[in-house]
């Protein structure tokens, strides 16, 4: 059963180094996204796993076996490409059949498995068609139905659905996690997308410069973030700087630059200490007290109000209201602010700045 | 108002002109000689009853065919592998492996055929041919396989190189992760996707060899014993030279021509029907054998062999003649015959290359921006025509045109002018509307929305974009004029051309003829090569 394990996994090109020093572990049957912004090694990453490209250092091992020296053919992966990659020269089910073939099958098998695979990804009618002329989901499901045929349970997926039309990518996201889970397979999937990630894995990795930031299911990733990049990149967050004033009951009373004070459910700092709060704007709203701040923007997005407000020190805050509240603000009035401290997360000021911290490369 | 109807009707009138003048001074002329069969069928048929000679034509014509197949055979197998690895693989000296496929191209071909027959072929005693010369080819037919594979070879690589850059790496590594081993990947999937442009290819490799003149006759004339076999081109050229003495050969220079002209349009054909339509034994599968050569030591021989080929069978030959010129005792060399015949040649292929940008560009751009339209679309086949027709053939067409009208006056240098016009216009249409076609007309759109009358979107827009193109296709026209042999002996007998010149030093058979030959050779690379250095830093300087 196919477990994929890397162990100190790193590419360097002369001085530029692509991926570093990367320790994972994909159990049997997970499903697993590598996120991050682009240029930050996921695709090198899943390349090497594949064997398209050769690792400068550590290993790759799949099943436990050792992947050093074993050529593309022989990792038994199904990989389904950016670029879709179905060969223009064949018919739906010639592409799909391929793998089948490659392995020399009979050919009533190499129908049979075509046949099955097809059906399985809703696509049987257009078996005799050749790829241009689908429409760009399908190429990606007979792209998919290609991959499956070969018969492998490690299924490697490089941001299969970034060439897509944004209806499509939310249909066709939830069709690969049915097909992955409904066949029990090991699934690795690239995407720089996070909605994408959160809502097709059991466990997300996020990349930030050749490395590991973080590692978690989508859940944790959102509510308590680990890192304040992750806190940035999944999901939108105001982050606030302040200093730990007072601690008392669980609670953490925290001085922001403007002089207003946030209470948050948190204790892990000491008085005095410089933190940043991490609050996503559906976690802050208008208060009778609080951080005061001018209304400066009002979005409708359909099931809440996005409002873009100003604090004194000129810092951007962004935060939601229910539908039916939205026109209680107008641009230019005074609002005072408040935290729900549950949802509020702590995190040391960065010593290069929080704008460094959360820089995507 | 009345400005801008002018305007149009003279751009009206200059595309007409355009046009006209590729039907009338190209296309035309080319295939003139067609009519000799209607109007002069008797001694056409007064021919065909002449044993003696209807051999030695047919003998001539199978020859060229038979041997521009099998070069192109040779080419393709030879030259796969090598484009394979310049395109797909990394390694140390690609580079200059990839400098030295370009080399033989500054060679010009009259030089080729007397260093690669110097090179492979059983020479005169008083040639004194180098000891380490191989000197074992002792039939002409083999010995022109050898030398037009040397010519060819080159141009079949870059050919093939260009088209699998455009064939997405993607495919393959696709066909990998489904479980085929790289052989297998290439067999049934890049090649399959090739097909098209191998079509190309195989047409340019054929039509060379095809239509190889001067360095043929150079060869053969090396060669010892090689009298009494012709290929269809040097036949032209032999009977054409023989006319004035002989005018009874008037009709068999006729029939030859035809044939050679018809022969190779019906074969433009017949390849592309045949290479796009047959379908090779690709489905099968052999998983264990393909696995097995894809690994270990097998890739290695295969390149290996690969770069072998390029050195013995290309390189040295081409540049064998360097150690010939070192190793024998010189002998006096007359300089002025050979430069004035060196400045002739390049007076010539001057006006030829002006002539071919100041009219092919207009229509190039004419074609390509009304490629649906049916004329366009005619006139684009239509270019290909003299590219395909042997050269000798269309020489000799072209002369008996101009000769049968009294408007245009019959000078030498004038008709070897129209006859190189003819061949190499195309290279520069072909050229500049393949680039223009490249460039999104979007960008002179916008140029118009911004305010530019067409003119000037040419000029500020397009034309820096196709500079490139107008440039490379100059070159080739300049090089294929410098080193034409067969049309110029076909339009004008006693032409002195430098090819020309070194054919007679050679045919001189004296130890003093061939050291000169040799000679005139070297000045001619030495030339034809700081020439091709000079544009070249032309052409990049600009580019920046």
């Amino acid at each position: 059963m196919p477990e994929v394990r890397l162990e100190g996994l790193g590419k360097r090109y002369g001085n530029l180094t692509a991926v570093n020093n990367v320790h994972l572990t994909v159990h049997d049957g997970e499903y697993v996204t590598v996120l991050g912004p682009s240029g930050c090694g996921k695709t090198t990453l899943i390349r090497m796993i594949a064997g398209i490209i050769e690792p400068t250092e550590g290993k790759v091992y799949i099943d436990g076996r050792d992947m050093a020296g074993v050529p593309i053919e022989d990792r038994d992966i199904g990989y389904v490409f950016q670029n879709i990659a179905l060969f223009p020269h064949l018919t739906v089910k010639d592409n799909v059949s391929y793998g089948p073939r490659a392995r020399a099958l009979p050919p009533e098998e190499q129908l049979r498995v075509s046949r099955r695979f097809l059906e399985l990804v809703r696509l049987l009618d257009r078996m005799g068609m050749f790829p241009d002329e689908l429409c760009g989901g399908e190429q990606q499901k007979a792209a998919l139905a290609r991959a499956l045929a070969s018969g492998s349970r490690l299924l490697l997926l490089d941001e299969p659905l970034s060439a897509l039309d944004s209806r499509v990518r939310v249909d066709l996201r939830y069709e690969l996690r049915r097909l992955a889970k409904e066949l029990g397979l090991t699934t690795i999937h690239v995407t720089h997308d996070q909605e994408e990630a959160q809502s097709v894995s059991d466990r997300i990795v996020l990349m930030r410069a050749g490395a590991i930031v973080e590692t978690g299911t989508p859940e944790e990733l959102y509510a308590r973030p680990k890192h304040i990049f992750t806190a940035n990149f999944i999901g939108e967050t105001n982050l606030l700087e302040g200093w730990v004033v007072e601690i008392r009951d669980g609670i953490s009373v925290i001085e922001l630059r403007n002089g207003g004070k946030v209470e948050v459910h948190q204790t892990d700092h000491s008085v005095g200490d410089a933190v940043v709060i991490s609050v996503r704007p559906e976690f802050m709203y208008p208060a009778d007290e609080g951080m005061r701040a001018v209304v400066r923007g009002i979005t409708y997005m359909g099931t809440y109000w996005r409002v873009k407000a100003e604090t004194e020190d000129d810092e951007e805050v962004d935060f939601d209201m229910a539908t039916l509240d939205g026109n209680l603000l107008t641009i230019g009035k005074d609002v005072y602010l408040a935290v729900n401290p549950k949802a509020a997360v702590l995190y040391p000021r960065p010593e290069d700045g929080v704008e460094e911290a959360i820089r995507l490369e | 108002m009345v400005a801008a109807i002018s305007r149009k009707r003279f751009l009206t009138g200059w595309t007409a002109f355009i046009i006209l003048f590729f039907l009338f001074f190209v296309i035309l002329p080319t295939i003139y000689i067609l009519s000799y069969a209607f109007t002069e069928w008797g001694s056409i048929e007064a021919l065909l009853e002449d044993q003696g000679r209807m051999d030695l034509i047919w003998g001539a014509i199978g020859a060229s065919f038979q041997i521009a197949g099998i070069v192109t055979v040779i080419d393709i197998v030879t030259g796969l592998p090598m484009a394979w690895m310049l395109v797909r693989k990394d390694f140390r000296g690609k580079n200059l492996l990839d400098t030295l496929i370009d080399m033989p191209l500054a060679v010009p071909t009259a030089a080729l055929g007397f260093s690669s027959a110097m090179f492979f072929a059983i020479t005169d005693e008083s040639l004194q041919a180098p000891s380490f010369a191989l000197g074992t080819i002792g039939s002409p037919y083999l010995l022109i396989i050898l030398l037009h594979v040397v010519f060819s070879y080159p141009y079949m690589v870059r050919s093939l190189s260009a088209i699998l850059v455009q064939i997405d790496q993607t495919y393959e590594t696709a066909g990998r992760t489904l479980g085929a081993s790289p052989l297998t990947a290439a067999r049934t999937i890049t090649l399959p996707l090739f097909r098209a442009g191998l079509v190309t290819g195989i047409i340019l490799c054929f039509a060379r060899s095809l239509s190889e003149t001067g360095g043929t006759m150079i060869a053969l004339a090396t060669m010892a014993n090689a009298r009494g076999f012709a290929t269809g081109p040097t036949l032209i050229g032999e009977w054409k030279d023989a006319l004035d003495s002989q005018p009874d050969l008037a009709a068999p220079l006729a029939f030859v021509s035809i044939l050679l002209i018809l022969l190779s349009l019906a074969l433009l054909v017949v390849i592309k029907l045949v290479v796009m339509r047959v379908h090779l034994p690709m489905g099968r599968i052999w998983p264990r054998p393909e696995r097995l050569l894809s690994r270990g030591v097998f890739p290695k021989v295969k390149d290996g062999l690969a770069v072998l080929f390029l050195v013995v069978f290309v390189l040295v030959p081409s540049f064998f003649i360097f150690t010939y010129v070192g190793s024998v005792e010189p002998t006096a060399f007359d300089w002025a015959p050979f430069i004035r015949s060196l400045l002739y040649s390049f007076l010539i292929a001057g006006v030829v290359t002006g002539i071919d940008i100041a009219l092919g560009v207009p229509l190039a751009l004419y074609i390509a921006k009304n490629r649906s339209g049916r004329l366009a679309g005619a006139l684009d086949v239509l270019v290909n025509v003299p590219l395909i027709v042997p050269t000798a053939a269309l020489g000799y067409s072209l002369g008996v045109f101009w000769a049968s009208q009294e408007i245009v006056p019959t000078h030498d240098v004038l008709l070897i002018v129209l006859a190189h016009v003819a061949f190499t216009y195309p290279l520069v249409v072909r050229n500049v509307a393949g680039a223009v076609e490249e460039v999104d007309p979007a960008y002179e759109e916008t140029a118009r929305t911004l305010g530019a009358r067409p003119v000037q979107a040419f000029r500020r827009v397009l034309y820096p974009m196709v500079k490139s193109s107008i440039l490379a296709g100059a070159i080739m026209a300049f090089t294929r004029s410098l080193g034409e042999t067969g049309a110029t002996q076909a339009v004008v007998a006693n032409a002195q051309t430098a090819p020309v010149y070194i054919v007679d030093l050679i045919n001189l058979e004296t130890a003093a003829g061939y050291y000169s030959a040799g000679l005139a050779c070297i000045m001619l690379i030495v030339i034809s090569f700081l020439f091709m250095l000079a544009l070249r830093y032309v052409t990049n300087r600009r580019a920046r």
